[in-house]
């Protein structure tokens, strides 16, 4: 008994000390000194050789300041932001991360403002608005730095295309997806190996690039509350749902998590809506037949959806002035412009001009269709109570796919989720 | 087995034999689990601090329909690969510990190398067997003029095929355990049986299973324990789809704590599981002094 | 005679079985390493391949120069080998203190031994880490050499292992006057070797392929180990398939080396004392 009352005892105790650790520490006098040597501590994930290519073009900005070092670590992206919570909660946070727009609307509380270390009005007119709008934090501060940017449009397999006689390039000029739905059986029935027309990525983002331009959306207007059931969103669901029926789209992706760029590879499909880091992937390895990227369809209006990455420092780390100093160098025109050049994205300043080495007509055919998007889409995106409910809700989108539940239910169950995190 | 009185000098002794394990085990595992599991009572996210909230953490799970569903699978998927798991292992150890098979170490060696594999390569090893379009498998079918199968994007089919998967990863590793435990047999018994004029089916049931039964209690019970805490390998070959169809407790777990940012919840959940796991071993317990220990 | 050939020809069958098996469990296994040497054009093209159209070691030249990975590969060694070592001796006491002797509180340790092998890591990682910050040890390998060496598992397979030897072994080393400790080692020891194999074995594979305590532990990037930095390739938005394929197929040659070495350092020897035993 003795023991046992023991175990209970101590076991309280071990709560309350955590109870304790859990609130966020105060931030730590920042030295003012700038001459000291200084290790900035940076968190970073790769999708190709980012990394390598970051420290690259950093290279005369670390020569310049030899009082700086660089403490770089890669941590897996499907670990990343368990990562940062771990070393945030934990009092050590990293003094600077790459962030995805995901983790950042993630993780905004923490991030450091930038204001009191530079001169934010000045940082708020060198950005692109709709990459702009992911850096703001709940108190309309800025809190984090675009190095580039993301678009979805659509690539699509022109071999196939002119197989069957159509001149994509024109044709993609201006067109509605009923306009996509005939054109594209035709390029099925004239390719024997092609099955599909169109592989849309199995993520909610990419999901919505239809949504929206369906006129669909997922919160209400003030951003207050979900709004998932509104016409938009169910007719996009409908069509959804009617293309995987009539194997228009193949099951296997949102059904089965099969990776869409591998069957476009594969030949398999005719479309891909995907986003602008396919073009590096493609150009990379497609090797027997011709590829590009047009303009997407539209429905009842044009839309894409922006994302791409920031550097964020955040409150409570060691270096915060050298952190900001050295965001601001990364995110300049010289260094992005070097970056995404090498790293083949899209750039996240108003005054980018990037001289790629290749595939430019695809690069601006993405950079088109940020041009038309509506602002509610990087709206949307950057709420963090919609960005809790986003698993959920492609859960039920798939749920109504296998015809599981009917569309009503399948939004009104979005709603009813999302509520939760709206109090 | 031995013990010590109260008081005597040797008293201590098994304890001694403990400490070390005891004091690594209570620093890096038992106090930040009851730290962590405490938070099921609260209302806690991450960067916030906790809120108590008594018990509605677990009301609201008694009626969360998608843990209900999770729970199930967990169920489904546990059961159907521990029974399996065992049934394959035991195969593989009686074929390969006997001398019978030419080649033993070798093939040993093979069966145990899938779980060697860290859990990323067996998801991308079997997506590129069971894809849809891009799998081997189907792909061969249909150049054979049939048709695709559905591996991995139709429910019941989904479940069976990450249920092969899990022993074709794990079958090699019980095996191993089952040699060794075949191993500590006397050899005496198995002579005496055949100088009796025994058959290889009546030694099978009165020496061999008998006398494996601590170890067939370790693998039921290890196999349960990791089957129920089964993640990366369905993460990584269907992301516990489609729909819900192959989607487990823990998965849930883990987006509860990470994606929704909702860490006391996730830890009622995880207590529960925890709970599941522990009435299974119970009955493992129970069932093997039932017919084990003559 | 007809009796042996019925052995052989039972032999036959059994072997043939056995291979058959075998085929099936390495395919997925040689696909993976076969596509390491295919060029990226080549991964998912169709008509599908079994053998690469053009080999190529591009994969590996590309992913070997890439970060330190002699340096991951050396954390990755040490941190194994360690551990084992630590695993190895410490789960073998605790088994033998749970099996052989009966002292209050036995059922207590074992039972909760077992229960934290039932806990989802995932809802402890926080408290884990903030536990390792207080005592120092983030960012040290010894961070990921420690903790995990005090497996439940292990000691449960020793533990049930050594319910099998018999009592009177341990009675008849201590009538000649054997301490503890030395029944412990010069009998009980040699009698668990086949344990003693099975969990270096296991322990060896599970620290070489532990990503969860390295994902906690180390935040400095030269002592990351081979799991996290093969990891990183599958990103956000692509899978950078070429290293990937290419360092696993790298990461996985040692452990089964270490599996070979000690399949026939241990077990071979083994049968014939346990049949004395």
């Amino acid at each position: 008994m003795r023991r046992v009352l023991a175990v209970l005892v101590s076991a309280l105790v071990m709560a309350a000390s955590l109870f304790a650790n859990g609130g966020s520490e105060a931030p730590k006098a920042s030295g003012s000194g700038t001459q000291k040597d200084v290790t900035l501590s940076v968190l970073w994930f790769n999708d190709g050789d980012e990394s390598e290519v970051f420290k690259a073009t950093m290279q005369d900005y670390l020569a310049q300041h030899p009082n700086i070092k660089l403490d770089m670590q890669i941590v897996a992206y499907s670990d990343y932001q368990q990562k940062l919570k771990m070393l945030i909660s934990g009092g050590n946070p990293p003094d600077v991360a790459r962030m995805s727009t995901g983790d950042l609307v993630a993780l905004i509380d923490t991030a450091l403002p930038l204001d009191g270390y530079t001169d934010v009005g000045k940082v708020k007119e060198e950005f692109m608005p709709s990459m702009l709008a992911y850096a703001y934090n709940r108190e309309g501060k800025v809190v984090a730095l675009p190095t580039e940017a993301t678009a979805n449009g659509m690539l699509v397999n022109k071999t196939a295309f002119k197989n069957a006689g159509i001149d994509i390039d024109a044709v993609s000029k201006s067109w509605t997806w009923a306009d996509w739905e005939k054109v594209v059986k035709q390029v099925i029935a004239a390719n024997p190996e092609m099955k599909y027309g169109l592989a849309v990525d199995f993520t909610p983002h990419r999901f919505s690039t239809i949504l929206y331009q369906n006129g669909g959306h997922w919160l209400n207007a003030d951003q207050t509350g979900m709004e998932f059931d509104n016409p938009g969103s169910v007719k996009m669901l409908q069509w959804f749902k009617r293309m995987h029926d009539e194997n228009l789209i193949p099951k296997s992706v949102w059904l089965g998590s099969e990776n869409p760029a591998e069957l476009f590879q594969a030949g398999l499909v005719a479309c891909h809506i995907g986003g602008s880091w396919n073009v590096n992937t493609y150009s990379k390895n497609i090797a027997n037949f011709d590829w590009g990227c047009v303009r997407m369809p539209k429905a009842d209006i044009r839309s894409s959806v922006p994302g791409g990455k920031l550097l964020a420092s955040f409150k409570g780390c060691a270096h915060p002035q050298e952190a900001v100093d050295f965001m601001l160098a990364a995110a300049d025109k010289q260094h992005s412009e070097a970056y995404d050049k090498a790293t083949k994205n899209l750039g996240a300043r108003n005054d980018s001009s990037i001289a790629y080495d290749s595939n430019t007509e695809d690069f601006a055919v993405f950079t088109d269709e940020l041009k038309v998007t509506p602002a509610v889409t990087a709206n949307e995106w950057k709420n963090p109570n919609f960005a809790k409910v986003a698993t959920y809700a492609k859960e039920q989108i798939v749920q109504y796919l296998l015809g599981n539940i009917d569309v009503q239910t399948c939004v009104a169950n979005v709603d009813k989720r999302g509520a939760q995190y709206f109090k | 087995m031995t013990q010590f009185k109260k008081g005597s000098k040797e008293f201590w002794i098994p304890y001694l034999f403990l400490l070390p394990n005891l004091l690594i085990f209570a620093c890096f595992v038992i106090v930040p689990a009851v730290q962590g599991l405490a938070m099921a009572c609260t209302d806690w996210s991450v960067f916030s601090a906790p809120r108590f909230v008594g018990l509605s953490n677990f009301v609201e799970l008694s009626r969360d329909e998608v843990f209900w569903t999770t729970f199930r699978n967990t169920i489904v998927y546990s059961v159907l690969t521990v029974v399996c798991l065992i049934a394959v292992s035991l195969l593989l150890a009686l074929l390969l510990s006997k001398g019978s098979v030419k080649g033993e170490h070798g093939f040993r060696a093979v069966f145990y190398i899938p779980s060697l594999l860290s859990m990323i390569t067996v998801g991308i090893a079997w997506r590129f067997i069971l894809g849809d379009e891009m799998g081997v498998v189907n792909y061969v079918l249909r150049q054979w003029g049939g048709e695709g199968v559905h591996w991995l994007t139709t429910g019941n089919l989904a479940m069976s095929s990450i249920i092969v998967v899990s022993i074709w990863t794990y079958a090699g590793y019980y095996m191993l355990i089952f040699i060794s435990g075949l191993q500590a047999i006397p050899g005496e018994l198995y002579e005496a049986a055949r100088v009796d004029g025994a058959g290889p089916w009546y030694t099978f049931r009165k020496i061999t299973l008998p006398m494996l039964s601590p170890t067939t209690l370790v693998v039921s019970i290890l196999a349960t324990i990791s089957a129920f805490k089964a993640y990366e390998l369905i993460l990584t070959m269907t992301k516990g789809g489609p729909g819900y169809a192959t989607k487990l407790i823990v998965q849930q777990v883990y987006e509860s704590a990470f994606l929704e940012d909702r860490m006391g919840y996730a830890s009622a959940m995880a207590i529960v599981l925890m709970l599941m796991i522990g009435a299974f071993t119970l009955v493992q317990f129970k069932i093997s002094k039932g017919d084990g220990e003559q | 005679m007809s009796n042996k050939n019925a052995l052989a020809s039972k032999s036959c069958i059994s072997t043939t079985i056995i291979a058959l098996l075998a085929i099936i469990t390495l395919f997925p296994i040689v696909w993976v390493a076969l596509s390491s040497f295919k060029p990226q054009s080549e991964l998912f093209q169709v008509p599908m391949r079994f053998l690469p159209a053009h080999w190529t070691l591009e994969n590996y030249i590309e992913s070997l120069g890439r970060g330190d990975f002699p340096r991951y590969f050396a954390n990755t060694a040490i941190v194994s080998v360690t551990s084992t070592v630590i695993a190895v001796v410490i789960n073998i006491m605790a088994g033998y203190a749970l099996a052989k002797y009966e002292f209050p509180g036995r059922r207590f340790c074992f039972t909760v031994m077992l229960a934290t092998l039932m806990i989802p890591l995932q809802v402890i990682m926080i408290p884990i880490f903030l536990q390792l910050k207080r005592l120092g040890m983030l960012n040290s390998l010894w961070g990921i050499i420690i903790p995990p060496a005090a497996t439940p598992t292990g000691v449960f397979l020793a533990r049930q292992y050594m319910t099998t030897i018999p009592d009177s072994l341990v009675e008849a080393s201590r009538i000649d006057g054997g301490g503890e400790f030395f029944t412990f080692r010069r009998i009980i020891v040699p009698i668990a070797k086949p344990i003693i194999a099975t969990i270096a074995i296991f322990s060896f594979m599970w620290r070489w392929n532990d990503y969860l305590w390295p994902l906690i532990v180390i935040s400095k990037q030269d002592r990351q180990t081979l799991q996290q930095a093969l990891a990183t390739f599958v990103g956000q938005l692509q899978i950078n398939w070429s290293d990937l394929l290419a360092m696993t197929t790298i990461t996985i040659i040692p452990v089964i080396a270490v599996f070979l070495a000690f399949q026939n350092f241990f077990m071979e020897g083994v049968t014939a004392g346990a049949v004395k035993g």
